[in-house]
């Protein structure tokens, strides 16, 4: 190990542009904390490692959820329990609201962040299917300026995205879907609470105006790849169809043709395989009912 | 070498703490503070023993660096109840016997009472929820949903049951 000759701090501004000018100066040698709940563990016995933190807590503008225009922003630092108990996201976005319910215990919820569950990129974590459906982007910020992101191409491995070490992930940007937009969730694990999903789906479907057919369907799975995932071709079968047109054997087949999940701890691949095709009836058969319910 | 100051309010009391930028919360807790209800179980925010309420929320104290709580309001199992009067929540617990190694006791009374501060009239599926940080090995649990259910009567009989009797 090296020795430092500068002791090591703990970085807590209340600016983005105080932590914007810090993250320019230490870049990979400074840890972005937000929650903890993921670090704290990857660190667990080796806390000692890291030398300089820089502790986002105080900076209020990354805690709110906001609507402008015909989009929601929600700051890096909103935790699981905020989304959870959002109004205007279980009005919106319920299938990220039902996620967020989902994560950990009330002790993880009341501390980690959708911004520290987005950069952990872990290819199980509970909300980046939900937010891939919902097309959400990701804005970038640095000393240099700001980027925006969309979802699909800011995961690309697991625990690897493209975010640079003098770059903040800010804001997680959804636009609103119309109101004729349906949505399911489904996490499968071992147990309910402090679980690690198997596999967990987000499906989004949106009818257009005559409410009878599809307009756009994102399929979105974690846990199954290296990365989360859409299912494009789910998408290209259903548009312009309406639900008796549909074989949902056939589309749950689709969606356990096309992922590539591995044998770990939490179930084999052929386990995973068997369970997403099923799990994807289940979401169309629960999507099909609240249509006909809503009509 | 690495050390700060960092001040935080426990259990009514504001306390300065000398601390390092690789200190847990929990280790502080128990080591500087010498508040050793909080214990340790995995270390990896699974269990719950480590559980506090720093500003107003559940947490897990394994998983909060010190100096973030730099400025919080903790209160820690011995901040519950006094001396001489037990807070509703222990007393149930010890009335219907929901303590037998007492290891998972001050985290699962800490998640129980913030659940009936959010809930005073949890169903038992709430219940689970409120205490699905929190693991406990011996007594299969149902004492302890007893013991939830009978504070709750009793605090929503006293009136208001929010469990603030002892602030």
């Amino acid at each position: 190990m090296h020795q430092r000759t500068v002791p090591c701090q703990f970085f807590a501004p209340q600016k983005i542009e105080e932590a914007l000018e810090i993250l320019s100066r230490y870049g990979k040698e400074i840890k972005v904390i937000a929650g903890g709940t993921d670090l704290l563990i990857q660190y667990y016995d080796r806390l000692y490692e890291v030398g300089d933190w820089l502790d986002l807590k105080n900076i209020k503008e990354l805690k709110e959820i906001k609507i402008h225009q015909n989009q929601m922003e929600i700051g890096a630092m909103v935790t699981h329990v905020q989304l959870e108990k959002s109004e205007a996201i279980k009005k919106y976005f319920p299938v990220l609201s039902q996620a967020a319910a989902d994560i950990g215990s009330p002790q993880i919820r009341n501390r980690g962040t959708i911004g520290g569950n987005i950069v952990n990129a872990s290819p199980a974590g509970d909300l980046l299917a939900p937010l891939m459906a919902y097309e959400t982007q990701f804005k970038l910020l640095s000393v240099q300026g700001e980027r925006i992101v969309p979802a699909e191409e800011f995961f690309i491995g697991p625990k690897k995205t493209i975010i640079e070490p003098a770059q903040l992930l800010t804001r997680i940007i959804l636009p609103l879907p119309s109101e004729r937009t349906y949505g399911s969730w489904i996490k499968i694990g071992k147990r309910k609470a402090l679980i690690i999903a198997t596999i967990t789906l987000a499906l989004i479907v949106e009818m257009a105006e005559d409410d009878k057919t599809f307009k756009n369907v994102r399929t979105c799975l974690g846990s199954v790849a290296p990365t989360p995932i859409e299912i494009k071709e789910v998408r290209e079968k259903m548009i312009g169809k309406n639900f008796s047109q549909l074989d949902f054997n056939q589309l749950g087949q689709i969606v356990e043709d096309k992922i590539s999940p591995i044998d770990d701890i939490r179930g084999t691949k052929e386990y995973r395989k068997d369970v997403a095709k099923e799990i994807m009836i289940n979401a169309l058969e629960e999507i099909d009912a609240a249509w006909r319910s809503y009509k | 070498m690495n050390k700060l100051i960092i001040e935080l309010t426990i259990n009514g009391k504001k306390r300065k703490v000398e601390t390092t930028i690789s200190t847990r919360l929990l280790d502080l807790i128990r080591d500087d503070l010498h508040l050793t209800g909080t214990k340790e179980g995995c270390g990896k925010g699974e269990c719950g023993a480590c559980t506090v309420i720093m500003n107003g929320e559940l947490i897990a104290s394994c998983l909060v660096l010190a100096p973030q709580a730099d400025g919080a309001v903790i209160t820690t199992i011995e901040g519950v109840g006094d001396d001489k009067c037990l807070d509703s929540v222990q007393e149930a617990f010890i009335e219907t016997g929901a303590v037998q190694c007492g290891f998972c006791t001050p985290g699962m009374i800490l998640a129980a009472k913030k659940l009936l501060e959010e809930n005073p009239h949890p169903d038992e599926e709430e219940i689970k929820r409120g205490i699905s940080g929190n693991l406990c090995r011996c007594t299969g649990y149902q004492k302890i949903f007893d013991a939830i259910k009978l504070a709750a009567n009793r605090l929503s009989k006293k009136g208001g049951g929010r469990g603030e009797e002892n602030a």
